[in-house]
């Protein structure tokens, strides 16, 4: 029997970066098919070849055995293909319904007509068993109703091939077992599931078949059941990777940064950030987990002084830190590695030295009665590039050509090398590859033998596990519990990221 | 007190809906570009293309409306060059926006030139203006009837129009795709909506606009063309468009404050008054309108109260 | 392991041709589509294009007096370019420079017909008063774009024409010199400009667009202020995020913008005009912010596409009296250079990634 989506050959080259290369692979009819590789292995891109999103350079796809050419997800939509992507793809101001039908909206005389739309999407939420109030608009619903919205727009459009691209990546654990059952529900129905995923428990938990990327190339495809975690692993790296964790240090400096009762409210003045009480002691690296969404971005920007709390303290090195203003956190001893290099963290216009001097153009050596020394400051950028290992030809490449890896290793370099008493660092290794995942963890442990007090958010909880001495899970604006690093299980982890609280619930 | 009551009589009202029209049709038009997603500062050349074409094809049709439709058909291509640049090219909006500006100022002076022999205008008897309406039963209603009843057409047209739009982008398809494209483009692709042509699209619906606006400056209001005759009402549109965030209901009314602002300082040029001084109202009004909204919609730095503490607390709980 | 994301960035590295040899290419290119658009107008309009261009290049630079003349329009151009330049390179955008001119312009001759002070000092003075009403004129949209964000496109064009207005009604209601035209009274030749040659009005007011350009130029490359300002630009978030003032710093930047564009118009009042005129110097500060566009925000760059713009305007005044076509093809011409740079040097950009580019760039 024919495949139901069959890619033959597939390769895809973007400038000189080959993202996929003479991919083939094939999905069987009601099978729920993983696709797996690390970040940055070309899966996300695949998928939007499969859906008609970007156009091959080469190679084939097959649907039934038949070949098609996906000139646009308008295409692939025809053929019974649905893509619930990574990024969810909603438009706030509409509501639930509108979307849903977007782009193949209910007419009457001319107009969208709301009510039928509103009814068609109620009467589909109950055939699937997916909650949701068609009425509602979008920028008022939890993330995992958003994820729901995006399952019933492509069921709506008759898909019977359903894409989901990392889904699990914005809930919580008990959610995503939810969607499990849901995908379930799609494969005993007859339909086919792709489903890509980095989290190998969840892959070898929900899905029939596995195909491995690496490096845009397929290491291969097996039945889930011939797979443990390790043979899974060595496919994914090509290497036994180390995930064990680092020495730790018994604590022992005095508060560096103290948080007492911190409030923000977010873009849209809801309350983000509900009495934090928070405690960085020099020589620790403090974790912070949990679901995308739950305060973590408010509360790095309040630390780093880009947003002004609503309520409540901050001490920086003893002082209490007035207003809202990185300035004065740079100047009372932060330094910061922000969530996203490309937006906050390069100038990626300016050459590699350029960015190096930020945080640096007024002080000595590099700048001298406010003229800049280039040529001291040039010789720092080499040094930095030896010692974090960046790899570019010399120090006036321009930051936009670089890796991410190393564009983030741009990041790291100019603020670990200020030698500041804190450190902020939000997603230190997102869209980063392992190898210098390694050494920027190297790095952090460097700084915190150092003497630094270190705050690190991260969405990756093995990462936070691996390297922080104390680990706090925060829902909902709030720090939901403290966990033991050592000693944690991930059901512990999740039952807190979850909203759920403990008996022993102390914060700091 | 009389003084007051010369000013502010029936005819400042009549002049008012009159002096509304053309930067309302023009900001009608930057609704489009506007919930589309587009910065368009060009609304300013569309406009006085749309006035100078529609001049020269009043003279060849010799028919007014003739003439608006040529009018509305230059400053469509003007506006569909503007969209290949910035959307297809992703070429910088201002950039391209002002660059078109000044295409507008020097290609009409240019051809009035090359056309007519004149430096900066065209007055002609050849030029067919848009004829007066006559509607009766308003005509009927005493002096302030008289005054509504017999406007140009397009002046009518230009408020039936807000209601046009209204349904056009919150209840149409078309509508409903401009807005995705505009808010959240990766939606609108990842459902096979093409974002670049609902930006066309958009941006010739502006056109189409800025051209009646343009067809009303020389044939309605007064029956001529003059170098730079739209005077800045395509920049004072923009600015409407800023604080209404491309809303028609709110456009209108921004439009009536500026429409307003121009009836009363060309009446107070009859009093005596500068009439440089007078002309700067309009301007005044606008950028202070802008300023004026822009600090009300400032992101606000929030202090909890001792209630708010309260109610998230309780919240959380 | 990644190692091609590695090695290929710095291979192609190799192979392109330096980022501003490549600029001045596409500029080239998109000169040339302009000259065939430009040349394609002049013949709707029924002249002959090349009689056109003949004329307008004898025009410019047929004897030493026509290029004397075309560096006299090119003067004020390059330091309303350097304005525009100021605000560009701090990420922002400054319409306004000819509102602020026509201030500045005032300004200048008020002080210089109102007051009586020693020679030298009446000019200086006089300059300060341009430079002190070009800031003062983009002082409230500057400040409500550094405060509460209010786009300063609008703001600076709208205030455009309230400048215009202002100066007429100053000249004519108020100042007018009995029995003339729309201008007021002379200032005294203590307050002038001192002439170059005595064949033509060039004055020194070149060396001072010349030197603001250069110095503009080593500002921005040599020292932390002007590294601060150019990271603001480039991406104003990075920029914040690394503790540089953003918000002050556009207040400062729109202002110092303000002022040169104010001191270009008392440069043309004390050099060239010596009296305020209405429509004394008109277009030349949008010329001048297309002339800081078509050089992509550099000031060096600044310097020769404001001569080339004064060229052409120097050109059009005997393109007009020998040929039929009127001046104003040359603002035909200048909009079709800045969309075809807007869109060449923008499909070369498409190759790369177009995040953290400046705001403005094309």
């Amino acid at each position: 029997m024919a495949f139901a989506v069959e890619m033959i050959g597939v390769s895809k080259n973007f400038g000189p970066v080959a993202a996929n290369r003479d991919v083939s692979f094939g999905v069987r009819h009601g099978e729920i098919h993983a696709l797996v590789g690390e970040n940055g292995a070309g899966k996300t891109t695949l998928m939007n070849i499969l859906f008609g999103l970007m156009q091959p350079d080469s190679g084939e796809i097959q649907i039934d055995g038949k070949p098609v050419v996906m000139e646009s997800p308008r295409t692939s939509i025809g053929l019974g293909l649905g893509m619930v992507h990574q990024h969810f793809k909603l438009v706030p101001s509409l509501t639930v319904a509108e979307n849903i039908f977007l782009g193949m909206e209910i007419t009457k005389a001319g107009l969208v007509d709301h009510k039928a739309q509103s009814a068609k999407a109620r009467a589909l939420s109950e055939e699937f068993g997916l909650q949701i109030d068609p009425d509602r608009k979008i920028h008022e619903l939890s993330v995992g109703a958003e994820q729901r919205v995006e399952i019933l727009k492509v069921l709506a459009r008759g898909a019977n091939v359903v894409i989901l691209d990392e889904p699990t990546a914005v809930l919580t654990p008990q959610e995503s077992r939810d969607l499990f059952r849901i995908i379930r529900r799609f494969a005993d129905a007859g339909m086919t599931v792709i489903f890509i995923s980095h989290h190998l428990s969840e892959v070898l938990e929900v899905s029939d078949t596995v195909t491995v990327l690496r490096d845009g190339a397929v290491v291969g495809t097996r039945p889930t059941k011939e797979l443990d975690e390790d043979s899974l692993v060595n496919m994914m790296v090509g290497r036994e990777v180390n995930f064990d964790r680092r020495d730790r240090k018994p604590i022992s400096g005095h508060a560096i940064l103290e948080l007492r009762d911190v409030f923000a409210r977010d873009d849209r003045g809801l309350p983000a950030l509900r009495g934090i009480d928070l405690e960085v002691r020099s020589g620790e690296i403090v974790g912070i987990v949990g679901v995308d969404g739950n305060g973590q971005t408010e509360l790095s920007e309040v630390v780093s002084g880009l947003r002004a709390p609503s309520h409540g303290e901050i001490f920086l090195n003893g002082q209490a830190v007035e207003g809202s203003d990185p300035r004065h956190m740079r100047a009372a001893g932060l330094a910061h590695v922000p969530a996203n290099r490309l937006v906050r963290g390069v100038n990626a216009t300016a050459n590699i030295s350029a960015n190096i001097l930020m945080g640096r153009q007024r002080s000595e050596p590099w700048a001298k009665n406010g003229l800049i020394r280039w040529s001291a400051v040039r010789d720092l950028a080499r040094e930095l590039m030896q010692r974090f290992d960046i790899r570019a030809r010399d120090e006036n490449v321009t930051v936009k050509t670089l890796s991410g890896g190393n564009m983030q290793k741009v990041v790291v370099a100019r603020e670990f090398s200020q030698h500041m008493p804190l450190i902020l660092i939000d997603q230190p290794t997102r869209g980063v590859d392992i190898g210098a995942m390694e050494g920027i963890h190297d790095e952090i442990i460097q700084r915190r033998d150092a003497g630094a007090a270190i705050l690190l958010i991260s969405v990756q909880i093995d990462e936070i596990l691996a390297l922080a001495d104390r680990v706090f899970v925060m829902f909902a604006g709030s720090i939901a519990g403290a966990v033991d690093p050592e000693n944690t299980t991930e059901e512990e982890i999740g039952y807190l990221m979850a909203g759920g609280s403990r008996s022993s619930d102390q914060a700091a | 007190m009389e003084v007051l009551e010369t000013i502010f009589n029936v005819s400042l009202i009549s002049a008012t809906l009159r002096t509304t029209a053309p930067i309302l049709l023009v900001a009608l038009g930057g609704t489009f570009t506007t919930k589309a997603g587009i910065f368009n500062i060009g609304l300013e050349g569309q406009m006085l293309i749309g006035a100078f074409f529609a001049v020269l094809g009043s003279i060849w049709t010799q028919s007014a409306w003739g003439g608006v439709a040529i009018g509305v058909l230059a400053a469509m291509c003007v506006a569909l060059t503007f969209s290949i640049f910035v959307v297809t090219l992703r070429a910088n909006e201002v950039v391209v926006g002002l660059a078109l500006n000044i295409l507008a100022g020097g290609l009409t002076i240019t051809l009035t030139k090359a056309i007519f022999g004149t430096r900066g205008s065209i007055v002609s008897g050849d030029i067919v203006g848009l004829p007066r309406m006559h509607i009766p039963i308003v005509e009927d209603l005493g002096s302030l009837g008289k005054a509504l009843g017999s406007f140009t057409p397009l002046i009518y047209l230009a408020f039936i129009f807000v209601f046009v739009v209204w349904v056009i982008i919150y209840r149409t398809r078309l509508g409903l795709h401009i807005r995705v494209a505009g808010e959240k483009p990766a939606a609108a692709e990842s459902l096979g909506i093409p974002t670049g042509l609902m930006q066309h699209i958009a941006s010739l619906l502006c056109g189409l606009f800025a051209g009646l606006a343009g067809a009303h400056l020389s044939l309605g209001y007064i029956t001529m063309f003059a170098e730079n005759m739209s005077s800045g009402r395509g920049f004072m549109a923009v600015a409407v468009l800023i604080f209404s965030i491309g809303d028609p209901v709110k456009v209108l009314f921004g439009c009536l404050l500026f429409g307003f602002a121009d009836a009363l300082s060309l009446r107070l040029q009859t009093f005596g008054l500068s009439s440089y001084l007078v002309l700067t109202v309009p301007y005044l009004v606008t950028l202070g309108a802008l300023f004026l909204l822009t600090y009300r919609q400032r992101p606000k730095t929030l202090r909890e109260t001792a209630e708010s503490l309260q109610l998230i607390r309780r919240e959380k709980a | 392991m990644s190692t091609e994301a590695d090695t290929t960035p710095t291979a192609r590295a190799g192979r392109q041709l330096p980022a501003w040899l490549e600029g001045l290419l596409g500029q080239m290119v998109a000169l040339v589509i302009a000259i065939i658009g430009g040349g394609i107008i002049v013949m709707l309009v029924g002249e002959d294009p090349i009689l056109v261009f003949t004329t307008l290049l004898r025009g410019a630079f047929g004897s030493s007096e026509r290029i004397a003349g075309s560096l006299l329009q090119a003067t004020p151009i390059i330091i309303a370019g350097v304005a525009a330049c100021i605000a560009l390179r701090g990420g922002l955008f400054n319409i306004g420079v000819e509102g602020q001119l026509y201030m500045g312009g005032f300004a200048a001759a008020f002080v210089g017909f109102q007051f009586a002070l020693p020679a030298g000092l009446h000019m200086v003075v006089a300059l300060a008063a341009a430079v002190v009403a070009g800031g003062l004129w983009i002082l409230i949209p500057a400040f409500f774009r550094a405060r509460f964000g209010t786009n300063e496109v609008v703001s600076t064009i709208l205030s455009n024409y309230v400048a215009i207005l202002l100066t007429s009604y100053l000249t004519i209601d108020v100042f007018k010199r009995p029995g003339g035209w729309s201008e007021t009274a002379p200032i005294a030749t203590t307050a002038y400009l001192p002439q170059l040659f005595d064949f033509s009005r060039l004055n020194f007011g070149l060396f001072i667009g010349l030197a603001l350009a250069v110095g503009f130029h080593l500002f921005l490359t040599r020292t932390s202020t002007g590294y601060e300002m150019n990271t603001m630009g480039s991406n104003m978030k990075f920029a914040e995020y690394g503790g540089i003032p953003v918000r002050r710093n556009i207040l400062i930047v729109l202002l110092c913008s303000g002022a040169v564009g104010g001191l270009a118009g008392g440069v043309e009042t004390l050099g060239v005009h010596h009296r305020f005129m209405e429509g004394f110097a008109p277009g030349f500060g949008f010329d001048g912010v297309i002339a800081a566009l078509l050089a992509n925000g550099s000031p060096i760059g600044v310097i020769f596409t404001a001569i080339f713009f004064g060229a052409l305007r120097a050109g059009s005044l005997l393109m007009e009296v020998e040929t039929n076509a009127s001046r104003e093809v040359i603002t035909v011409f200048q909009a079709f250079i800045i969309l075809c740079v807007s869109a060449q040097v923008l499909l070369r950009r498409r190759r790369d990634s177009n995040q953290g580019e400046r705001r403005w760039r094309f």
